[in-house]
């Protein structure tokens, strides 16, 4: 195993609560991937289906990004609109105020929004909008919540946005408002955010141990649901540890105790249900997750056999950009799969050590270095196939190399023991495509071309 | 005729695609480049990320990487750690700077900073030019040709000079505007060239985003217009320009070394085809090669086949100015009616059109396209014409909803039959849909 490095171990203050101590890392001039804080903000807060998101800032950053997550609503789409206050330059100049001001009321005249995030932009940031004071302006004079969410994409990486978008909700939202007096008080899902729909299994699971959802934070959520998260009696930081801070605080202010787990992998998803069930303290509760975690990994054995056939023994490269990668390697393991390399560029030094506990001692660590790199690993590993963004799918396939989409993009749910199916499904599929063969054989004029190698 | 805007405060579900993500797309054009958007990272995640969404390939692009701290102090040190690292590394043949909104509010000076640092590294032999374009003013099609016009004022300056010009007649410079697809690109090479010209497409992304499979990654550009074919164009005996946004470039090779030019600001339909065939039979002496006459016989047959399709019915068109321009002409000849042309900014060519266009967003679309029976627009639209009930045709950038978008043909012949089979494929679905329906609920 690859000795840690030293920004491996500084990069830890991007996961834990107080970010002043140890800045992220720096960006490096010329060889940066990966998005700006204020695309992490959006990440954690479009999800929340029902409110209205209004990028203040000039186009690009709301026209180059709506409709590119794979964020799933079961109704409302008002999130899923592009709402821009698209500065000109005389904006620029006189000040883009006013306009940010129109644009909330003309917003929550005509689409009645239950509340409009704010985002502030680079740009915005730089000439010194006040935004704060706009938003409260406006929420005192329309009556809905108008929360600014101050997360420019200059201060940082997409995790710190992450973080901001986070802090904006235990400042605006979280604890103003109660649930219905019927409500069934269970757990709060935080930093799961619905891609492919993924949160519907998840739901799914929980509700037939029993356990009740208080609020999605903020996959397929509505805005109300989170007004009422002090209530529940459980606090579940699903996977990323970028909103950790958030549990964290939920319990010092609340009191609600909280566990980190993730739904990737039978094993991950039998102790999350555990876990709940264990901190709600509920005996009876224990027992039903006993129950259906028994039959579900049953019939999950016996749907995964063949496919387990195959799957053994193949090797893997794994590179998500941090957040996800130790929890998806449980998942690969469990189907026999060998992560032989795995990206650890934006994993936090918890992520790291969690890494260390599941892959074996030949694993190597893939710090920074992007595509080439992630390349060099699969082909000095002998990898069958890579697990990453979308981003680096493209380069995968001109390589030849059998590719997995795992981040935001995807339009797969691989949580819980119907996504571990699916994603042996997916793994066969991929690697036993004809393709591969296809591409690999020369046309009959060039047969003199060298082979393939691989 | 006019072109109009409604009034409101806020973009509602925009349209408008930041200039700098054009700059990235003509610099993909060019083979070993290295596009380098000086900016914070979010100015070149999303531009990739869409870039690669829409022509699934992997797209060349990289940034300076600004925090707040750099922005405010010193944004130049950023770049010019940049420009050591992707040089360095990488060995670009060509690099384009590409400034955004934060170092223009900012006031950054990068244009100095180049000149500079050019001169102390004695940087010879490849391309390094910048750009200016601040998401604020423009959109895509503007990016695309302002760095297609710096890239051309870098070239003059590096060998313009260098004593007299010797033309070739029989080369041409090809201007592609910027809502061509790597497989319309490839077309108009062809069809020129079929007259015994030799064409160099400037940025050419047919051999770029078309979708190739070479192996050995890199980082650069895979394909595109290679630096001594681009520095060879200057001998051309005439540049054609392909829509209205590239007449500025073909004007600025003509005023530098006199380079005669031509533009077709319309690329679409049964006329603009005629225009160009003609022309180049005109110049070229030459015949206009069987296969065209043949396709002309096709396409006209097919729209024959299709106009019961098109009868009565009514179009809305959301696109980049020239390529609005270009559609519209096409609708023109399907005899379709053209319910609402909405395009991103406002151009000259847009200005001068004899029907009404609204300078605007989706929403607009959705709002003033009310009762049209075809949607065309980027893949944003499909929500919209969803909740109006239109059939979705998706056309310009970004599209996703749909396999191989960027290799399907909209100019030639060829082109025109595509579009209005495609079109009446979709208007003939929603009829057979509202059929059923009709006979389900009685
Ligand atoms: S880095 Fe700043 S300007 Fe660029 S997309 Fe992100 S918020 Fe917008």
């Amino acid at each position: 195993m690859d000795p840690l490095r030293q920004d491996e171990f500084d990069s830890q203050a991007c996961g834990s609560i107080a970010p002043k101590a140890k800045p992220c890392p720096r960006p490096k001039p010329g060889e940066a991937a990966g998005g700006c804080s204020f695309d992490g903000a959006q990440i954690t807060l479009l999800p929340i289906m029902d409110a209205a998101h209004l990028v203040h800032g000039p186009i690009a950053c709301a026209g180059n990004s709506w409709e590119s997550r794979g964020a799933l609503s079961s109704g409302p789409s008002l999130s899923q609109y592009g709402f821009a206050t698209d500065l000109t330059d005389s904006d620029i100049i006189f000040g883009g105020e006013k306009k940010l001001k129109d644009s909330i009321d003309y917003i929550a005249g005509r689409f009645a929004p239950p509340a409009i995030f704010v985002y502030s932009t680079c740009v915005t940031a730089l000439i010194g909008e006040d935004m704060d004071a706009v938003c409260k302006e406006a929420a005192d004079r329309i009556g809905i919540p108008v929360i600014p969410v101050n997360s420019p994409g200059f201060v940082g990486s997409k995790n710190l946005g992450n973080r901001l978008a986070g802090d904006a909700l235990l400042q605006y939202v979280i604890g103003t408002g109660e649930p219905e007096p019927e409500t069934d008080l269970g757990v709060n899902l935080i930093g799961e955010y619905n891609i492919a729909g993924e949160m519907w299994d998840i739901e799914k699971l929980m509700n037939s141990a029993g356990i009740a959802v208080t609020s999605r934070i903020t996959g397929d959520a509505r805005y109300k649901e989170i007004t009422w998260a002090h209530r529940a009696r459980v606090n579940m930081v699903v996977c990323s540890r970028a909103l950790l801070g958030l549990a964290k605080e939920m319990e010092a202010r609340y009191g609600i105790p909280y566990f980190e787990g993730s739904f990737y992998g039978a094993k991950e998803t039998t102790y999350s249900l555990r876990q709940m069930a264990y901190l709600m303290n509920d005996r009876e509760m224990e027992r039903r997750v006993d129950r259906l975690t028994e039959r579900e990994e049953a019939r999950l054995s016996q749907e995964l056999r063949p496919y387990r056939k195959l799957l053994r023994g193949k090797r893997a490269v794994l590179y998500t950009g941090g957040v996800k990668s130790w929890s998806v390697i449980s998942a690969l393991k469990e189907l026999g799969v060998q992560v032989v390399g795995v990206g650890t560029n934006k994993s936090t030094e918890d992520d790291v050590r969690r890494i260390a506990d599941r892959v074996g001692d030949d694993t190597e660590y893939i710090p920074e270095g992007g595509a080439s790199r992630m390349i060099k690993t699969v082909r000095e590993r002998k990898a069958d196939i890579m697990i990453a963004g979308g981003r680096n799918m493209y380069v995968a396939m001109k390589e030849q190399i059998p590719f997995i989409d795992i981040n935001q993009e995807r339009h797969k749910a691989y949580a819980g023991y119907e996504g571990l199916l699916r994603l042996a499904k997916e793994l066969t599929y991929s690697l036993t495509n004809p393709i591969w063969k296809l591409a690999a054989s020369p046309a009959p004029w060039d047969k003199e071309a060298p082979p393939y190698d691989r | 005729m006019t072109v109009n805007r409604r009034k409101k405060p806020a973009s509602v579900n925009p349209m408008k695609i930041g200039q700098s993500l054009g700059a990235v797309l003509a610099l993909q054009g060019c083979y070993r480049a290295m596009p380098l958007i000086h900016g914070s990272q979010g100015c070149s995640a999303f531009p990739k990320a869409l870039l690669t969404r829409h022509f699934r390939e992997p797209i060349a692009l990289q940034t300076s990487a600004l925090q707040e701290m750099d922005v405010i102090f010193d944004a130049n040190r950023n770049l010019e750690e940049a420009l050591n690292l992707v040089l360095s590394k990488h060995r670009p043949d060509i690099i384009g700077i590409i400034g955004t909104e934060l170092t223009d509010v900012a006031g950054v000076d990068y244009q100095n900073m180049l000149k500079t640092y050019k001169r102390e590294r004695n940087m010879r032999g490849g391309l390094a030019f910048s750009v200016v374009l601040p998401d604020f003013r423009g959109s895509l099609e503007s990016g695309f040709s302002s760095t297609v016009e710096a890239m051309i004022d870098e070239m003059i300056q590096q060998v313009g000079h260098r004593g007299t010009r010797s033309m070739n007649t029989r080369q041409i410079t090809l201007l592609p505007g910027s809502f061509l697809t790597p497989a319309d690109v490839m077309e108009l090479k062809e069809i020129i060239s079929s007259f015994g010209f030799e064409v160099i497409a400037l940025p050419d992304i047919s051999t770029s985003l078309s979708g190739h499979l070479l192996t050995g990654f890199s980082p650069l550009t895979r394909g595109g217009v290679p630096l001594d074919s681009m520095l060879q164009s200057l001998q051309s005996g005439l540049t054609i320009a392909v829509g209205g946004s590239m007449e500025r470039p073909a004007r600025r090779l003509h005023n530098a070394i006199g380079t005669p030019y031509k533009v077709f600001e319309g690329a679409m339909g049964l006329k603009a085809t005629d225009e160009l065939l003609h022309f180049l039979h005109q110049i070229s002496g030459e015949p206009v090669p069987l296969r065209y006459c043949w396709q002309r016989e096709n396409l006209l047959d097919s729209m024959l086949d299709a106009h019961f399709q098109f009868a009565g019915m009514s179009v809305l068109a959301a696109l980049e100015p020239d390529h609005l321009y270009s559609v519209s002409g096409w609708l023109e000849e399907l005899g379709v009616e053209q319910k609402a042309l909405i395009t991103s900014f406002e151009t000259p060519l847009i200005a001068g059109m004899e029907r009404e266009v609204w300078v605007g967003d989706l929403d607009d679309a959705e709002v003033l396209g009310k009762g049209a029976d075809l949607w065309i627009s980027n893949s944003h639209g499909i929500a919209g014409a969803q909740r109006t009930g239109t059939a979705f045709m998706p056309a310009g950038f970004p599209v996703w909803n749909e396999l191989g978008a960027y290799m399907s043909v909209s100019v030639g012949y060829r082109g025109a039959m595509e579009w209005s089979n495609k079109a009446g494929n979709l208007l003939m679905q929603r009829e057979a849909g509202h059929r059923e329906s009709s006979v389900r609920h009685r």
